[in-house]
């Protein structure tokens, strides 16, 4: 059992190691490994087939899944690392210390978009973009959305999806018909000019690759994904009694048969079912303040 | 990790997938050997028509996607944009496997802007996947917003569905 910290409170020390271990997973091409695989599970809910990663029931089984197959890889490097969470309703500035140089660095700059100061800033020469949309080998950044701005979502905005007592509802997409925890954190349901909601705001809020279909490129993907597996944890503990839903496999007859994971079944690409991860207490707790 | 790649994007036919991504390959290869959109120009019936002035209302083209094709027409466009060159180039079929989706094409610069359509109709693109938008025209403004200068990549599409 070890602890995830909020990442404020982790010494530089601390914050060195996490960073040298991500650096190492990049140099041994793990890292690109991830990028790909996220972005290569996003299924559309306007398509065809298996949606597990987003835009359904299994958004948050399928990244708790993510995160602890990304965590181990850190841990085969340095097995005192666990990865840390970012409280965006709490560390909201464009100056709060994760953009630190000593941490994951800054915003892009205006030019561009280019993150110039800290590990991940491509003069730096340990961060190469590889799997990407674009051409360009640096990570970009534009903090607050600066054509139309926006801002990171507030602890009101999180504890209104909290109070949301039923985990998901048909017809188990991403459409505001789909009512329910789960689609509300993930933000689909709002309109272009607002950015968003909660898990969607915060993507858009970094902007640059956090925006795109290889947003883990970005670093601070892990510690926003550990805070939405923090999210789902606080509400699993005010609603004990409701659990993951759909909880049985859907009928043949519904239009969403074969597109999306009930309880028990398995997720790719670790084969993982939601069941297997409602309760990971046994393998790593929150520090949570 | 690599076993995820062998297994596809999931339940969806492998046939049926493997056909879409031969044809979104076949796509993107006639645009970079020609290196310009010449190819595709004398399929544009129209410049920017009133399908992108919509922005405010939802498209509705996910419900009837297959039939849509006058309405493809319509949907095309061609301007720049904060200094990009943005299309819409309609494909002149009903057939979503080689628009994935989409009644038209979209290009920056000559480059094809990969797409996914939402349940509700509204598009994604590659270059956002945490925000839609209502209408092509609104989906490419929307990745030059995010992409400013930078070059789409060829490989772009491998990185979604
Ligand atoms: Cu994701
Ligand atoms: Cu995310």
């Amino acid at each position: 059992m070890y602890t995830r910290q909020n990442q404020k409170n982790m010494t530089s020390a601390q914050r060195a190691k996490f960073v040298r271990a991500v650096l190492k997973l990049k140099s041994k091409g793990i890292y690109d490994d991830f990028v790909r695989i996220h972005g290569q599970y996003y299924v559309s809910d306007g398509d065809t087939g298996l949606r597990v990663g987003h835009m359904t029931p299994s958004f948050f089984p399928w990244h708790r899944r993510l995160i602890l197959e990304f965590e181990r890889k850190l841990q085969s490097v340095d097995s005192s690392v666990t990865l840390p969470y970012w409280d965006w309703t709490r560390d909201n500035a464009k100056t709060s210390s994760i953009w630190a140089s000593d941490f994951l660095g800054g915003d892009g700059r205006r030019s561009d978009g280019q993150v110039m100061t800290g590990p991940f800033a491509y003069v730096n020469g340990n961060w190469p973009i590889t799997v990407a949309v674009t051409d360009e080998k640096y990570l970009t950044r534009q903090f607050g959305r600066p054509d139309r701005p926006i801002g990171l979502p507030t602890k009101a905005d999180l504890d209104k999806a909290i109070a949301e007592s039923v985990y998901d509802t048909s017809p188990w997409n991403s459409t505001a018909t789909t009512k329910g925890f789960r689609n509300r954190i993930e933000g689909w349901t709002v309109s272009e000019t607002q950015g968003g909601l909660l898990h969607n705001r915060v993507h858009q809020w970094v902007g640059g690759h956090m925006t795109g279909a290889t947003s883990p490129n970005d670093p601070v993907f892990w510690l926003h994904h550990a805070f939405i597996d923090l999210i789902w944890l606080r509400w699993q503990r005010k609603y004990p009694k409701s659990g993951y839903l759909p909880a049985r496999p859907l009928a043949a007859s519904d239009p969403q048969h074969g597109r999306v994971v009930s309880l028990n079944e398995p997720m790719p690409p670790w084969n993982t079912k939601p069941s297997e991860v409602m309760n990971l207490q046994n393998i790593y707790r929150y520090e949570e303040n | 990790m690599s076993e995820a790649k062998e297994n596809g994007g999931g339940k969806a036919s492998p046939s049926a997938h493997t056909r879409r991504r031969v044809l979104r390959a076949a796509f993107t290869a006639a645009v970079a050997v020609t290196g310009t959109t010449a190819v595709l120009h004398p399929i544009i019936t129209a410049g920017e028509s009133d399908a992108g002035k919509t922005g405010s209302g939802r498209s509705d083209a996910g419900s009837d996607r297959a039939g849509s094709a006058p309405a493809a027409a319509a949907g095309a466009f061609d301007e720049v944009y904060r200094g990009r060159r943005i299309q819409g180039v309609p494909t002149g079929t009903a057939d979503a496997a080689t628009t994935e989706g989409s009644p038209v094409v979209i290009l920056i610069d000559g480059r094809q802007l990969h797409v996914m359509r939402r349940a509700d109709g509204t598009y994604l693109s590659v270059a956002n996947h945490y925000q839609p938008y209502a209408t092509p025209l609104d989906t490419a403004r929307g990745a030059v917003d995010v992409i400013g200068g930078a070059k789409l990549s060829l490989a772009g599409g491998a990185y979604h569905h």
